[in-house]
């Protein structure tokens, strides 16, 4: 039987190809000029760019963190260009405006995105390689008040905004990878939901890398005022290359008196072939500040691409009564190698903490679950929940769960709970006897196992989300 | 923490270590000094090394207390009371010396109890075997330092299918301030073998001092050893504690620990289930207040198929005290069917305690049945008022259920007198009034 | 119902099987006709649990001798999904519990592979709705099942009629019942009893794997078998179950325990 789930693994990368689009590529290497280079290019103000070079020079003084469980040769910082942006053409009103090449690149990967948007009711805002093409629904959104526009965008039109939330939850000196993310980031996605609004749909990004060895530093800037809620979507592909890519993002959420933010990701960036050669470093920082009372930040992630997946999506409880969530499925498959989790930061009182989070190793890969929940003398009350459930397919993979829990206040109270289980003999016999094939099996149990996190995620996502499993599964399980 | 301080802590030790004549180096001599050489190439941990996070020994740095070498002269009356009624057979060891006058080995139901010197003529090769060589020093600080500073050693044989119904009692005191003791101790219990060992620590001192102790086991196939080790240091005391147990083939390992004392402890416990089927229970329960530091890191290493371990880890936590824990479970490529749990509980008992927990698992195979679980909060409300609709005030529901929560570990001893004795100080620790 | 003249759905000879290497089976002969009942009686151990998954085709089982010709097919050459198709159902005696996938979902699929393999309509959720919760009353099942994860955090009793549910859905030829009466109160005894009743006819046969007499009460059986060290040592009506009850297994070695047809008076 274990053929059968051998087998379902080795599916080549659908996403992999190079649009052929003429780049405007910096040199490689990182320096002052460097950073100099892309705040002209981008046309930006004095300020940003001081906050550029400040971020620069602190990262100088860092060194690459080594903590984490997942090993990698180490990466040439100069080697790596920093800049690179289709040429700009003319400016772009509408879709139709967009390089047709462009948008058959969007339909091989699956994504009609006028169509999607129209039909999902999605405002896209494309993001390819680094400069934001084309934003959808803009103005609909506008009417209610909102902001959702490229960060570069933003710089000019709402610098006051960027000026005054940039680099406040995650600052420049963070680690050394938001460090180095703060010191060249390109681009990005902005959203700003004013006091009161509900956002009357789910926003979205693809972003998609593309010029092969140019490493990709998105910078996303969230902002959630009083009252206000909106959920955003992020999701990844990205075309087979050799050489390792690096992407080290940023992203930003703040959320004020009783505002809401929801963010999901669906990651599938390209997790090098069955050799363990290629495949994309994702290092991310991303965090969030529950800085209002009653005001809740929730983290959806379904990980199952990139050679490696270094993140933790963060929760700062700062509000009285704000609430964290984090719902996490990780698949690695190969020798793929993810080592993701969440840190819950409790700081206001009757603060409330959720973790689930579900990995699936299977192939060469390896998986661990690293959490921290903290909770500081400040936070009465505070309650956490954590759930870290690992399955394993095959014996040549590995699943490890590091809870950090920290307590500081007697009033807490932590509870954390974590088992490990593989898709049975008897499981999967009990289906075959019902005249249920062994595909279908797997992919009913690995759903059901997932589904605590799929039940966060909005409708299209999710079931896109339940498809990529499987895909990425076939032939491993059997 | 400062790099400077630890190198002066080290380098006083090394200084104060005699050099074993160089005519007369034996294998134990060489064991020595090639734990001293190791004790060169390393440094005091930090609490930037991921094992010391949270446990910051930068205060024992500034205590480079020399080895007591000689002991004062201790009667059986003065510490009568810390004797066990149950165990016939003791081994004492004073500030780190044997004390032959206060143990007694005699009735020992065909085991080989005794201090190293007196065993060593006769089960030199048996001992050569295990002593050092279960306890890596090559990477541990004080592993290496106990191991250099070793000069006698609790001994403790039990031959192939020998059972010893009573338990073996080693206790170890401290007397004198400002010393540092190394007690140690070998259990090689042999196939089919059965033994119960208590492993002790009381102090008759007020004042500060230093214990490194190291214990090594090794269980051969089918062998069941029952380990209960309590800690009670006063509260100026530094405690470093290392045992590394090894179990073969359908061996089992049974241990309690429990930590009252010292001002900041450590125990290390790691257990490898080297053998197929092999079986480990690591329970343990930690009762500080004031200030007081306690850390335990297990290490249970999963190597072979069937293997089963079980682990109950609890800790009351009083005053502005700090309680740790880290338990790791291995589970290596090729260990199929393994089936481990493990529960770390946590209670602070005030809003200054702190606890810090990391159970954690590492899993590389499939087929195991593998949990852990971490709880830390307060005495549960329903259960408070439960008691309370029953009529007990507040303060008595709540006496009852910290003593009971600690109870649950105590349980687990299966000495009757010990159990008692230790209910009582729970009893005596828990209750506010 | 016995009726020599009805076709034969069922064909065991000789069969030998292993698991890790031990001999469980040890030469087991079998006849089943359609609109029998047959009961397998015998200790635990005897090995009726074993016979009972082979005819599931269980991948823990090494046949190692032996045939089943089952429907005019040898059933060797059909993988476990295969005979579920064909309509081989065993329903389990621990049946497994599967986190997270919803019963209806479950039962659904089930239901209309097997109705797709017979070329028969499959049904959409909303249908399948309807059509499931009319079979549940039969069980006297609450809908809540349908909405809970398959079989997780069921009583025993509540397990045991969910495999008959899966039996009155999927209508096999041939349903082998491991068990299910242990762990029954009387009443969900009866209730279980009930559905199998309703779901025999003269196309279809039943082999019943049990330890005790009292599910035979309900569930009247044509032949009673015995079952000893992997092999059938005793063949006889209903009546031998009372027996059995009455006197234990010891009294068929102490009587003429080599006959396989011998009926004791």
């Amino acid at each position: 039987m274990s053929a059968v789930l051998q087998n379902l693994v080795n599916q080549p990368y659908r996403h992999g190809f190079v649009t052929e689009i003429e780049s405007d590529i910096a040199p490689k290497g990182l320096n002052e000029e460097i950073i100099r280079l892309i705040s002209s290019k981008k046309n930006e103000p004095e300020w940003l760019l001081a906050f550029r070079l400040q971020a620069y020079e602190k990262w100088l003084s860092m060194t690459e963190p080594r903590w984490q469980n997942v090993k990698y040769p180490e990466i040439d910082f100069q080697s790596i260009s920093y800049y690179s942006a289709p040429k700009p053409k003319k400016k772009l009103a509408s879709m139709d405006e967009v390089d047709p090449e462009l948008l058959r690149t969007f339909e091989k990967l699956g994504v009609p995105m006028h169509e999607r948007a129209a039909l999902a009711g999605v405002a896209v805002d494309v993001i390819f390689d680094s400069v934001s093409v084309a934003t959808t629904y803009k103005e609909k959104l506008a009417e209610v008040g909102i902001i959702f526009c490229s960060i570069s965008e933003a710089v000019h039109t709402h610098p006051e905004l960027v000026k005054q939330y940039l680099g406040t939850v995650v600052p420049t000196g963070d680690n050394f990878y938001a460090a180095l993310n703060s010191a060249v980031f390109t681009d990005g996605s902005f959203c700003f939901i004013p006091k009161g609004v509900k956002c009357p749909m789910d926003l979205s990004t693809y972003f998609r890398i593309n010029t092969e060895g140019s490493g990709q530093f998105e910078r996303t800037l969230i902002i959630a005022e009083e009252g206000a809620s909106v959920s955003y979507l992020e999701g990844c592909t990205a075309p087979r290359f050799d050489t390792n890519q690096l992407h080290a993002a940023v992203v930003e959420l703040i959320a004020l008196d009783n505002a809401e933010i929801k963010y999901s990701t669906v990651q599938n960036w390209y997790a090098g072939d069955e050799k363990g050669v290629g495949g994309i470093y994702n290092f991310v920082t991303k965090r969030g500040l529950a800085k209002g009372v009653n005001s809740r930040i929730s983290w959806t992630q379904v990980e199952t691409g990139s050679a490696i997946t270094w993140k933790y999506p963060s929760c700062i409880l700062r509000g009285d009564n704000s609430v964290g969530e984090f719902y996490s499925v990780a698949v690695t498959n190969n020798y793929q190698q993810a080592d993701t989790g969440t840190k819950m930061i409790h700081i206001g009182r009757n603060t409330r903490s959720t973790i689930v989070s579900k990995s699936i190793s299977a192939g060469h890969s390896n998986s661990s679950y690293r959490g921290l929940v903290r909770v500081a003398p400040t936070a009465e009350n505070a309650r956490n929940y954590s759930q870290c459930d690992s399955m394993l397919i095959g014996d040549q993979c590995g699943a490890n769960t590091f809870p950090y829990i920290q307590v500081n206040n007697n009033s807490a109270k932590v509870e954390h709970e974590a088992s490990t289980s593989k898709i049975g003999e008897d499981q999967l016999f009990y289906f075959l006897q019902r005249g249920i094939g062994a595909e279908e099996a797997v992919s009913m149990i690995i759903n059901g196992f997932c589904k605590e996190v799929f039940q966060q995620l909005p409708m299209e996502f999710a079931v896109e989300a339940t498809k990529l499993l499987s895909f990425k599964l076939e032939g491993s399980v059997g | 923490m400062n790099t400077m301080i630890s190198n002066g802590y080290l380098e006083n030790l090394i200084r104060s270590w005699q050099k074993p004549a160089a005519a007369s180096l034996s294998w134990f001599d060489q064991l020595r000094a090639n734990a001293m050489d190791n004790v060169n190439t390393l440094r005091m941990p930090t609490t930037h090394d991921e094992e010391w996070r949270f446990t910051d020994i930068s205060p024992l740095s500034r205590l480079p207390y020399p080895a007591a070498y000689a002991a004062p002269q201790l009667q059986s009356s003065d510490i009568k009371h810390c004797y066990l009624a149950e165990a016939i057979c003791r081994l004492v060891f004073v500030d780190g010396q044997y004390a032959p006058d206060l143990s007694n080995i005699s009735n020992n139901a065909g085991a080989i109890i005794g201090n190293l010197s007196s065993l060593v003529a006769a089960h030199g090769d048996t001992i050569a075997r295990y002593l050092g060589q279960l306890a890596e020093f090559q990477n541990d600080v004080f592993t290496a330092l106990n191991t250099a500073f070793l000069h006698d050693s609790a001994c403790i044989i039990i031959p192939q299918n020998v059972s010893v119904t009573t338990p073996i009692h080693l206790l170890f005191i401290t007397t004198q301030k400002e010393i540092t003791s190394y007690p140690r101790c070998l259990l090689i219990a042999e196939s089919g073998s059965n033994a119960t060992v208590v492993e002790d620590y009381v102090t008759t001192e007020e004042a500060a001092y230093v214990t490194n102790s190291v214990v090594e086991m090794n269980l051969a196939d089918t062998a069941h050893v029952s380990h209960i080790r309590i800690q009670r240091d006063n509260q100026q005391a530094f405690h470093i504690g290392n045992c590394t147990v090894s179990l073969a083939q359908a061996s089992q390992y049974y241990s309690v620990s429990i930590t009252l004392g010292a001002y900041i402890s450590r125990y290390n416990l790691n257990v490898t289930l080297a053998g197929e089927g092999a079986e480990c229970t690591t329970d343990g329960l930690v009762l500080i207040s004031g200030r007081q530091l306690a850390d335990t890191h297990t290490f249970i290493d999963h190597v072979k198929p069937h293997g089963k371990s079980r682990q109950l880890h609890k800790c009351i936590v009083d005053g502005m005290a700090h309680g740790v824990f880290n338990g790791k479970i291995m589970v290596r490529p090729h260990a199929q069917l393994t089936d481990s749990s493990q529960l770390s509980r946590n209670l602070l008992l005030t809003n200054k305690a702190r606890i810090d927990t990391k159970p954690q698992l590492e899993i590389f195979t499939d087929d195991v049945k593998c949990a852990h679980g971490a709880t830390v909060g307060q005495l549960d409300k329903e259960e408070i008022f439960y008691l309370k609709s029953r009529g007990l005030s507040d303060l008595t529901a709540r006496n009852l259920l910290t003593y009971a929560f600690g109870g649950e570990v105590i349980d687990r001893i299966s000495i009757s007198s010990l159990k008692r004795e230790l209910e009582e100080i729970v009893l005596a620790r828990t209750q506010i009034s | 119902m016995i009726d020599q003249n009805s076709k034969t759905l069922l064909e065991v000879r000789g069969l030998h099987a292993n698991v890790s290497g031990i001999e469980i089976l040890k030469g087991v002969d079998l006849t089943v006709r359609s609109g029998e009942i047959h009961a397998i009686m015998g200790i635990n151990g005897s090995g009726k649990s074993t016979f009972a998954k082979i005819l599931a085709g269980h991948p823990a089982y090494e046949v190692t001798a032996g045939t089943i010709i089952f429907n005019d097919r040898n059933l060797f050459d059909l993988d476990p999904e295969e005979r579920a198709r064909a309509g081989v159902f065993l329903a389990f005696q621990y049946p497994i519990e599967i986190p997270g996938v919803a019963n209806n979902q479950f039962l659904r699929l089930a239901y209309n592979t097997v109705q797709s393999q017979r070329g028969k309509e499959e049904l959409d959720p909303l249908e399948f709705d309807d059509f499931v919760r009319e079979k549940m009353k039969l069980l006297e099942m609450s809908p809540d099942f349908l909405d809970r994860s398959v079989n997780e955090g069921f009583s025993g009793g509540e397990k045991k009629r969910n495999e008959i549910l899966q039996m009155a859905l999927l209508e096999p030829k041939l349903a082998i019942l491991d068990e299910t009466d242990s762990g029954l109160d009387i009443d969900a005894l009866r209730i279980v009893a009930n559905g199998v009743n309703q779901l025999t006819n003269k196309d279809n046969a039943t082999i019943l794997v049990t330890h005790y007499q009292r599910l035979l009460d309900y569930i009247v059986p044509d032949y009673v078998h015995v079952m000893e060290s992997g092999r059938i040592i005793k063949t006889s009506g209903k009546e031998l179950a009372k027996e059995l009850e009455a006197h234990g297994y010891d009294w068929i070695n102490a009587d003429d325990g080599c006959s396989t047809t011998g009926v004791r008076a």
